[in-house]
């Protein structure tokens, strides 16, 4: 019984967690006495009632093994009051006028800092507070017809105080060049405030589209947790660039989940950056529907002083001749904790399946920890599945080369860790995107610690 | 040139999975032998019986009841990646044995001949003239040892090889010092449950600085009906020894399922190597699933010295569960723990197999290299964890899991975990699932190999890395078994 799980040393004491459920469903409550579309409305009930029905989870279930949540659940949040955004000239740094901006500031949708005017034809971008009972019908069937139930504790939590939120189309045969670009910003608000990010993204047949998602915050001491759901569905033959970039406050609880729904021919090229909070989780769930998907899941995190990032990844290939590849890369500092989990799901008639997935962890500080845990599940036997996982130091003989050559040792270090992200990072093709992972980075790599 | 595979009807089965469905259980006789044996049924009784029945010192039988009691608190685990029906441990009888086995004889010859030949039988003789060259013997018939070969030989070397029953009124001292310190009675619930109940098994001691001359061996065998096998192994390797251990088991055909809850302790020394090979094959219910033996085992060595060494080679072509994780605990600084791992399922066989390595010495080295094959309607996973503890300074892990499926019902699942707590480490694991490859197969037919031979041929160099690791006479024997298992119809 006690072969491979850990003593429950910080659970979750059932009482704070209950606490927190209930207090979640205050909050509700409350949203719901302001006016919304009635649809919306109705959802959050749903995701309520579901949140009080389901586990919270806890470091005694498999899922949450590694990742102990009852600091989240030990404060009391409360639900933002301003949209007000105090470091504009941050955001401007960081956002890109060429792009098209869609921008909430504490979980408002802001219309002064979105560019909504520069979405072309062929593609509908509409928040969804704005969104009209037959309209929201249409993504709701869409819901009920894929089967997707919300199953875990922090969708039914999103679901309950979602308050704000964007729903993006894109047409048949529509190719957009320019970047989407929705953008999360936490701004100071002196409260510990809890928001409901929410973006639904649908791509009809043969469309393609970059779209970065940023969840960001400007300053470091600002206690706040986000709880984020994005939707994703793929039409057949529809290519989507998609690259989730989190770097909340170094105080911050960040829970994201992302579900991808990916029909025949589709290609789902997904990229994910975890480099804030003091506490992230990112799910990935890509469900392989149609035949000839390929999906790519890619993946960097950075940690330091304590922070603590957990990425779990899960790809349910239901369908013959779909392929998958994954390559998650971290580079550790301080005390700094990384979980990786990674699934394969190749149901019996899968057959035909090409999945590959390979972890790499780069420890450079003194106390940091890592728990990675590939997973392969096959049903199917004519498939080629692989994964691996690797776990190391910089290469010493690498550094003494390059000092050899005249170049500093903590220079000499930068640059090997330059290395060891760039091959992921060159991944991206979309130069603003890039550039923009680059700058979230940016202060990683300037703060290596330099040992030996 | 391969022989016409239209003989027979194939069915829908192809031809590949024939081949892989096994022949009958040649292991599956019943010897009809006259038995000593307890009700049915667990408690407080039971156990103090079965201590007394072995005459055992008060400390032994109060550690049993110290167990028992801690294994009623316990619930039985179900976190394992397959399906069981519930198990009813009042309908066990916990101690069977053949008559007058052990006592009152001077040597093995005067065993009853009945026996002999069951052992003969499966392979294993154990009469003065016919034994095995270089090879001891201790064979283990449902609760008790029968017999143990090559004792005054090894006596002569200073090694103690006999039945745990003598190892506990003969040195008790080891015994009391080592049984229970790397599996303790609170580890799991079958442990807990083996620690009360268990009847018989092996016990090595190698002195300081010898080298065992032969290669020890413990034969299991389960032959009693609606009984189940609770044994339990210590091996102690002192400073500089080295020792290489076998295990091999077997039993009848039965429809009911048995229970096989082992626990194998051992512990190595400062520049001491235990080499540890086990050829499971166990009854595993026929090809409905019907019978069968749960093999749920609790394994681990210590490697508490400097620069020891612990090797586990296993070969699980048995059982209808085989549910296992021969582990390593690598204290002492400079430690090695090895896992070498072939598992072959068929039918509906279950085998949920692997390895932990906890790192906690410096500079401690570990390698993992697993190879499941799964047929028919099977079910094979490997689980294993690597755990780097902060002391564990330049720690280093190689780990490789490979599967090979043959037919599209079966399955095939790999989960490791690896935890590590110290920035030194180096590890890289590496896994990967695919079908018997086609090309290879048309490849050696068209070099004049029947499909039998191909595909044998294949899965032996699959496996080749791991039986290089076994004893010679044991490789020959894991080969030979894994063809067996592998002999179909075409042909």
């Amino acid at each position: 019984m006690t072969l491979f799980t850990e003593k429950d040393t910080a659970m979750t004491s059932p009482n704070t967690a209950l606490e927190f459920v209930n207090h979640v469903g205050m909050l509700s409550e409350s949203l719901n006495k302001e006016g919304a579309p009635g649809w919306l409305k109705a959802m959050r009930r749903q995701g309520l009632s579901r949140l009080k029905e389901l586990p919270w989870p806890s470091v005694r279930d498999e899922e949450w093994k590694y990742t102990d949540i009852s600091p989240l659940t030990a404060s009391v949040y409360a639900l933002s009051t301003s949209a007000q955004l105090r470091e504009k000239e941050a955001f401007l740094d960081y956002g890109n006028g060429d792009d098209i901006n869609i921008v909430f500031v504490n979980g408002f949708f802001s219309k002064d800092l979105s560019n909504m005017q520069a979405v072309p034809s062929g593609v509908v971008a509409m928040p969804l507070q704005d969104m009209e009972e037959t309209s929201a019908a249409s993504f709701q069937e869409l819901f009920s017809k894929e089967n997707l139930k919300g199953e875990d504790a922090f969708i039914a939590l999103n679901e309950a105080l979602v308050r704000h939120g964007i729903y993006i189309a894109m047409d048949e045969n529509v190719i957009l060049r320019q970047l989407i670009h929705i953008v999360h910003i936490t701004s100071t608000t002196g409260e510990m405030i809890l928001t409901a990010p929410r973006t639904f993204l649908r791509l009809g047949r043969s469309s393609e589209v970059t779209i970065l998602e940023s969840h960001v915050s400007f300053l470091d001491d600002n206690l706040y947790f986000a709880d984020a759901l994005t939707d994703i569905f793929l039409g057949e033959n529809a290519v989507l660039h998609y690259c989730k970039a989190q770097k909340e406050s170094l105080k911050a609880y960040h829970i994201g989940i992302t579900r991808v729904r990916q029909d025949r021919n589709s290609v789902f090229d997904g990229f994910s950056l975890a480099a804030g909070g003091a506490l992230t989780r990112h799910d990935l769930h890509v469900t392989v529907n149609g035949e000839g998907a390929n999906a790519r899941l890619n993946g960097f995190y950075s940690v330091s002083g304590s922070q603590h990032v957990d990425n779990h990844t899960c790809v349910d290939h239901c369908v013959p001749q779909g392929t998958s590849n994954q390559l998650y890369k971290g580079i550790l500092q301080g005390s700094g904790r990384a979980v990786f989990n990674g699934k394969i799901l190749v149901r019996p008639i899968a057959q035909k399946t090409n999945s590959y997935q390979l972890n790499k962890n780069l420890l450079l500080g003194k106390d940091c920890r890592v728990d990675t845990k590939p997973q392969l599940e096959i049903f199917a036997d004519d498939v080629k599945c692989t994964h691996g996982a690797t776990i190391g130091q910089l290469n010493e003989d690498e550094i003494f080369y390059l000092q050899t050559r005249c170049i500093p040792r903590k220079t000499a270090v930068k640059l090997l860790v330059r290395g060891f992200a760039d091959d992921l990072l060159n991944t991206v093709h979309n130069p603003s995107v890039y550039q923009k992972l680059n700058k979230l980075l940016e202060p990683a790599f300037e703060a290596l610690e330099c040992t030996g | 040139m391969a022989k016409p595979a239209q003989t027979k009807p194939l069915n829908e089965k192809t031809v590949e999975e024939n081949i892989l469905s096994s022949r009958d259980y040649k292991y599956g006789f019943y010897t009809d032998i006259e038995m000593d044996r307890m009700p049915k049924g667990l408690n407080e009784e039971i156990i103090c019986l079965i201590s007394e029945k072995k005459k055992e010192p008060e400390w032994m039988r109060d550690g049993r009841l110290k167990a028992y009691r801690h294994w009623l608190t316990m619930e039985e685990p179900h976190w394992g990646n397959f399906q069981y029906g519930p198990l009813d441990y009042q309908a066990i009888s916990y101690y069977s044995a053949p008559k007058n086995a052990r006592e009152g004889r001077k040597s093995l010859d005067e065993v009853d001949p009945e026996l002999l030949r069951a052992f003969e039988k499966l392979g294993i003789p154990l009469a003065e003239q016919k034994r095995l060259a270089g090879v001891a013997v201790d064979a283990v018939f449902d609760s008790v040892s029968v017999g143990t070969t090559h004792q005054s030989e090894l006596a002569k070397f200073g090694v103690i090889f006999c039945s745990m029953s003598e190892a506990i009124q003969n040195h008790p001292e080891l015994v009391r010092e080592y049984m229970g310190s790397v599996v303790p009675y609170t580890d799991n619930f079958f442990a807990a449950l083996n620690s009360a109940v268990f009847s018989d098994g092996s016990f090595c001691y190698i002195p300081k600085g010898v080298r065992c001359p032969l290669e020890l061996s413990t034969y299991f065998r389960i032959n009693a009906a609606e009984s189940g096998q609770f044994e339990r192994t210590l091996i102690i390797a002192e400073e500089g020894s080295y020792v290489s251990y076998l295990e091999g088991c077997t039993a009848p055909m039965r429809d009911e399922n048995q229970l096989h809850a082992a626990v194998v302790e051992l512990m190595a020394m400062d520049n001491a190597e235990i080499k540890y090979s086990t050829v499971q094959n166990w009854y595993a219910g026929d090809k409905d699933g019907r019978g069968g033996i749960y093999n749920f085992v609790t394994k681990r060595g210590k490697c508490a010295g400097r620069r020891s060494k612990i090797s586990w080679t296993q070969v699980e072509a048995g059982s209808a569960i085989t549910w296992k994780y021969p582990g390593c605990i690598l204290q002492g600084d400079d430690s090695i723990g090895e896992f070498y791992s072939v598992a072959l399922t068929n039918h509906r066989m279950q085998a949920d197999t692997g390895t932990k390595m906890i790192h906690i010495g410096k500079r401690t080295k570990s390698t993992v290299i697993s190879k499941g094959i799964s047929t028919d309607e099977s079910n094979n996973n490997y689980r294993g964890l690597i755990r780097i503890l902060p002391s564990a300074e330049g720690a280093r892990n190689f780990s490789q899991c490979d599967s090979m499926l043959v037919g599209n019902r079966c399955r095939a699942n790999t989960f490791p975990c690896i935890e590590v707590k110290n920035n030194t480490a180096v590890l890289e694991h590496e896994a990967s699932t695919s079908r018997i490859n086609a090309e290879q197969i048309f490849y050696l037919m068209s070099r004049g190999l029947d499909s039998e031979g191909a595909v044998s041929l294949i899965v032996n160099g699959f496996c080749k890395e791991v039986f290089k690791e076994l004893p010679m006479e044991f490789s020959v024997e894991a080969v030979r078994l894994l063809e067996m298992k592998l002999e179909g119809s075409v042909g």
